[in-house]
């Protein structure tokens, strides 16, 4: 539950070994003294060295200091937040460690926990705590509590004690055995989980500064009128995949289709989507996965969608066969890849995680998730070279070569797809 | 435009927090021109026993009109023996199962189910998921319904009725991105329209007394729970845990549970429980905790969080609660624990560091004033109902008949007679 402290919460000079000096740690070496007289802890504080959290030493004297008057921003915010829990984390490993409480206690505080709290969702960053609970529960204690308020109470408790022991030794070594197996076990899953996840992380093209990723405006988009032809009539819901700032959910919805867009920048949609535009922020790959099957009777898919890597795509292409419904219509916008190299910024061109594909695999693909009717438009930026006139010297083989260019490297920046089933 | 409210218990008194989310948002909007608001509503208050302790018919109650209809006798002990079944394995129960838990669970009320059926609203909203109340209306509306799921990630959110039922509801407002998240993931309902909203909160009603006056502490520092005293709140763990804490700290903290006691009042010499207390002592036992700590691993959205930052006490939280864990996330305005060690070591470092208390105090003041207006939440909000209105109902409710049986058809339950 407690992240790990990183690199930039580490700039406090080195903690000298108290212990080895003669002295018991203080457990928050960068808060100081308690308040006087509010409470007393059992460990006495030491000097306060540097603190890592607090501006400097004055911060850190618990009295009120001058608080600065400018809001924090939300990334101070979290960093100090973070900072605090890791700082904690330390200190919880810390006490653990100094073994103050009895084993068997901890472990029953700690199932009085789980005892109030689900396992569910939050349960996938937790997975070496859980761990742990389960190597302390794998152990059973055997030695039973005969404490009793009569005295022939704890007299009975010790003669059974006693008499089953041998009996309840054999069997709970068996199962404390099991245990351990199988804690055991979940051991050698965890490592090998973080290590796939560590094998994942390298394998990973870094990621784009959201900088330099082209946000849709469909207001000045050449696809616009026949992306609302093509959706006119569907009878449905219809998603708008990266629908930026939200344009064409409202040209949809204008005309009275049930429209609304995922796109993965909540700033860019924020305007759209305080006037009451239903827009959601959140990757379209993962909304897709929490969408109903057959569901959505129309989708556009415009932004990277054309640079998925391959898996993605094809996680993608499954998606649209599933949570589309029967008689449903999809329109695909994408660059060309001849414009690709020139026409998108270098960052991107550079780090997108994979390529845009021809119309024609696109089609392939939507073929094989059942949409048969499809139509290609071509439009956006036309870069084509124009032919020299009649009177240039040597026109007529000077434009044959124009025409070859244009044929093979250049043409429409982009195209549509427009396909239904 | 008429919103209709469908919620299993409503009223002043109500303890629970989608109850009292619903009670909010009605009256705030029916504040607004052009909004009518109506609620259909049990004659009960009480969630255990669910008795008719309300008189049925319409009354008008803070601007609106509150509709009330009699509750059906149900069997507690057959419902906590099917609970306790179906909670092992909640998703392999069967629909008729599951159903029966329903009705267990109560309030059955066929006089409101008639009620939704025949109301003239133009959108029908109920809250929360948990209860006959908003199944049956998602059954028999004519018009949009609007679910607020209140949902967590509890037992019987798995049990097979509600996915039907959410299937077949036509939008969802949420209080928290992590309520929405546990939906989606549960029920697939990304495409439907949502909105996740929060709740708008007010001003601070305290009058400035010490909270330690009011809690017979005199000037001892102390933390506070505040809401209903009930186990599934996580207050057994935060008795034992806080005795665990005395024992090793022989300082004058106490802690202080305020709220209605459901089952057994914690006792220990450093823990005063207050029971339920007037808006004005809250708000000034609230003011004066050194931390307010919200134990609950089941909470949707936690309002009383927002309450303690609003008069900027910081928070501690379980960890293993999305919607709390997302409140302090967010703001930067509270901690969490995810074990008793943890428990410990935040409590110290809250207690002994005066001036990271105020930080998280005041970023969660911040938070608060940011996000949870109510002219900022009631205006989306009305926005939201308008739209899912114009959309129509989308699903047919004469699909779910199969799915409830006969019993929204079949011959009505003798209605519990009213109590004084």
């Amino acid at each position: 539950m407690f992240p790990a402290c990183r690199a930039e919460h580490t700039l406090r000079p080195p903690r000298l070994v108290p212990e080895l000096l003669g002295v018991r740690p203080n457990p928050f070496p960068d808060q100081g003294a308690p308040e006087p007289g509010r409470y007393s802890d059992p460990v006495p504080p030491a000097p306060p060295p540097q603190s890592s959290v607090a501006g400097g030493p004055g911060d850190r004297d618990g009295a009120e200091g001058p608080e600065s008057s400018e809001p924090l921003e939300a990334a101070a915010r979290t960093r100090h937040l973070d900072q605090v829990i890791c700082e904690i984390g330390a200190e919880v490993e810390r006490r653990r460690a100094s073994g103050d409480l009895p084993a068997s206690l901890e472990s029953e505080l700690d199932a009085l926990f789980l005892e109030f709290s689900p396992v569910g969702l939050q349960a996938k960053s937790r997975m070496r705590q859980t761990l742990a609970l389960v190597d302390r529960s794998a152990y059973i204690d055997l030695a039973v509590p005969v404490a009793s308020r009569k005295v022939v109470g704890r007299s009975l408790k010790r003669l059974i004690k006693a008499g089953i022991g041998w009996y309840m030794g054999f069997v709970v070594h068996q199962i404390i055995r099991f245990g351990w197996s199988v804690s055991r076990l979940f051991h050698v899953l965890v490592d090998r989980v973080e290590d796939l996840e560590r094998s994942v992380e390298r394998v990973q093209d870094p990621g784009m500064p959201s900088s330099v990723v082209p946000r849709l405006d469909a207001a000045r988009q050449w696809w616009v009128p026949e992306a609302l032809r093509a959706m006119t009539g569907v009878g449905g819901r219809v998603l708008h995949g990266e629908c930026g700032n939200g344009t064409f959910v409202v040209m949809l919805t204008e005309r009275g289709i049930d429209a609304y867009g995922v796109d993965p920048d909540a700033q860019v949609g924020r305007e759209a989507l305080d006037s009451g535009v239903d827009l959601r922020s959140e990757p379209l790959i993962d909304h897709l996965e929490l969408v109903e099957p057959g569901a959505l009777a129309g989708i556009v898919l415009t932004g990277s969608v054309q640079w998925l890597p391959s898996g993605d795509r094809r996680r993608l292409v499954d998606l649209l066969s599933t949570r589309m419904s029967e008689r449903s219509v999809l329109v695909l916008q994408s660059m060309t890849p001849e414009a690709w190299s020139t026409g998108s910024s270098p960052i991107v061109g550079d780090l997108a995680p994979g390529r845009p594909l021809h119309p024609e695999t696109w089609i392939h693909l939507l073929q094989t998730c059942g949409f048969a009717t499809s139509e290609v438009f071509s439009g956006g930026q036309d870069r084509r070279i124009d032919p020299v006139g009649p009177d240039h010297p040597g026109a007529t083989s000077v434009n044959g070569a124009i025409d070859a260019v244009n044929r093979l490297l250049l043409g429409p920046e982009e195209y549509l797809v427009v396909a239904s089933r | 435009m008429k919103v209709a409210f469908v919620t299993p218990r409503y009223g002043e008194g109500v303890i629970g927090g989608a109850e009292t989310a619903t009670r909010m948002l009605a009256e705030h909007l029916c504040r607004l021109p052009g909004w009518d608001v109506e609620v259909i509503t049990s004659c009960a208050l009480d969630r255990l026993m669910l008795a008719n302790t309300e008189p049925e018919g319409t009354a008008v109650t803070n601007g609106v009109s509150v509709s009330r209809f009699p509750t059906a006798e149900r069997s507690v002990r057959e419902h906590v023996a099917l609970d306790s079944r179906l909670r092992v394995s909640p998703s392999t129960a069967t629909v008729g199962e599951s159903m029966r838990w329903l009705e267990l669970n109560g309030p059955l009320c066929p006089g409101l189910t008639d009620a939704v059926r025949e109301s003239n609203a133009d959108v029908v909203v109920c809250s929360p998921y948990l209860f006959a109340t908003t199944t049956d209306s998602v059954a028999v509306s004519r018009v949009p319904v609007v679910v607020h799921p209140a949902a967590h990630d509890e037992p019987a959110l798995y049990l097979p009725v509600f996915a039907t039922i959410f299937r077949h509801a036509d939008g969802f407002v949420y209080y928290t991105g992590a309520e929405r998240a546990l939906v989606e993931r549960a029920f697939r309902a990304a495409s439907k329209p949502q909105l996740v909203l929060g709740l708008g909160i007010g001003d601070p009603v305290g009058v400035g007394r010490a909270g330690g006056d009011l809690l017979g502490i005199g000037e001892r520092p102390y933390l506070c729970y505040v809401g209903r005293v009930d186990e599934h709140k996580g207050c057994r763990m935060l008795e034992e845990y806080f005795i665990r804490y005395k024992l090793q700290r022989k300082g004058d903290l106490a802690l202080a549970f305020v709220g209605p006691v459901s089952e057994r009042a914690p006792s220990h010499p450093d823990i005063v429980v207050t029971g339920a207390v007037a808006e004005p002592d809250k708000w000034d036992i609230l003011a004066g905790a050194e931390v307010m700590v919200n134990p609950s691993a089941y909470e949707s959205f936690s309002l009383v969080l927002l309450e303690s930052w609003s008069v900027g006490v910081p928070v501690l939280v379980n960890a293993a609660c999305g919607a709390t864990m997302e409140h302090c996330r967010r703001s930067g305005g509270g901690l969490w624990f995810d074990s008793y060690r943890s428990f410990e070591v935040t409590i110290d470092r809250l207690l002994t560091d005066r001036r990271m208390r105020r930080r998280l105090g005041d970023a969660g003041q911040r938070y608060v004033h940011q996000h949870f207006r109510w002219p900022t939440i009631i205006e989306r909000y009305g926005r939201f109902l308008q739209g899912v209105s114009g959309r129509g109902r989308t699903n047919d409710p004469g699909r779910l008949s199969p799915v409830l049986g006969g019993r929204l058809t079949g011959p009505q339950k003798k209605p519990h007679p009213a109590r004084e």
